[in-house]
């Protein structure tokens, strides 16, 4: 090993830098895929909680209730004119998103006990 | 730092994904990929037009790869023109100027999408050692279509586990260009060591 080495730092001292460079982020983003694949392989961490960034559509989308249930337990127009986010709303309506939040949580609720009592 | 890009990308729709996909070609780090998969999330949850976001990622990316093949064209080829002016120089930059000319439009299509952070690097090569522009610009729109309707498509496909996939791709995407440039390095070591031993034993 330690020959070999030697022997291409003597022939390509550059490459032999990038190489070791290459191998170090290789290794590093293997590990990185690894670890993040086992994570996500956990299905409690895939339901995403609703958060700042998400807007009512995609919430809907995510929880998979249709659009217009998200948009009404918020009190939105169908079309609000461009899309905005949880924390833009909040704003706007001068209350914490955790209290949008906890609005539309119950909304999703309300509607998936509603399907599952359907015949 | 993921929740800024999302927020970033429903305020500001495919205006934001434009001008990161266009200064990511210009080896900016931004990740790009990761708003080309959240503008595909978004048009899945009925909140942007698929059309926009695809016109913003695809438009951003192909100018931003044409201004970096020019940078090349027009700033990187006199100043190798003058680098180069021993005979060695000269060889190597004549070597270098065949392998482009052989394999120069393939590199150009995998490093958009395959090897995409080696993407920046590729443009400036090619023009700096003359790669003919309309080969350049044949197999980057190729390329960069792939790269947009992959990522774009994914997360559309994936909206609900964004996060999921941004993380998985992401890890992915680098460990593919780490592996290449070790391999692209492994080519280089093995040629000079056979260059080498060519002058340990002189040819009779």
């Amino acid at each position: 090993m330690i020959p070999f080495l030697k022997r291409i730092w003597q022939a390509a001292p550059v490459a032999t830098v990038i190489l070791g460079g290459a191998l170090a982020v290789s290794l590093f983003f293997a590990v990185r895929l690894v670890a993040f694949w086992i994570y996500w392989a956990d299905p409690a961490h895939r339901d995403q909680a609703i958060e700042p960034w998400m807007t009512p559509g995609y919430i809907a989308h995510s929880w998979g209730v249709p659009r217009e249930v998200a948009f009404e337990a918020l009190n939105l127009p169908p079309a609000p004119g461009g899309p905005r986010t949880m924390q833009d709303l909040a704003a706007e309506r001068g209350v914490s998103v955790n209290v949008l939040a906890q609005d539309l949580q119950a909304a999703i609720d309300t509607f998936r006990a509603q399907e599952d009592t359907r015949p | 730092m993921t929740d800024t890009i999302f927020a970033l990308v429903t305020t500001w729709g495919a205006l934001v994904i434009f001008a990161s996909s266009f200064l990511s070609c210009l080896a900016l780090p931004i990740p790009t990929s990761l708003m080309m998969l959240s503008g595909g999330a978004f048009v899945a949850a009925g909140d942007l037009a698929l059309w926009q976001v695809i016109a913003g990622a695809w438009g951003g990316a192909i100018l931003g790869d044409q201004s970096g093949y020019l940078i090349g064209r027009h700033g990187g080829a006199p100043l190798v023109e003058r680098i180069a002016h021993t005979p060695a120089r000269r060889a190597v930059l004549a070597r270098a100027r065949k392998v482009v000319d052989r394999r120069g439009g393939l590199g150009v299509f995998f490093s958009t999408w395959l090897f995409a952070p080696l993407g920046p690097w590729v443009n400036f090569v090619a023009g700096t050692t003359g790669l003919g522009w309309l080969r350049f610009t044949i197999w980057d729109v190729l390329g960069e279509t792939i790269w947009v309707t992959v990522y774009v498509g994914l997360g559309y496909g994936f909206a609900s586990q964004i996060e999921a996939v941004s993380d998985i791709l992401g890890s992915a995407v680098g460990l593919l260009a780490g592996l290449a440039v070790t391999g692209a390095m492994g080519v280089w070591i093995r040629g000079a060591l056979k260059a080498q031993k060519a002058r340990a034993t002189p040819a009779r």
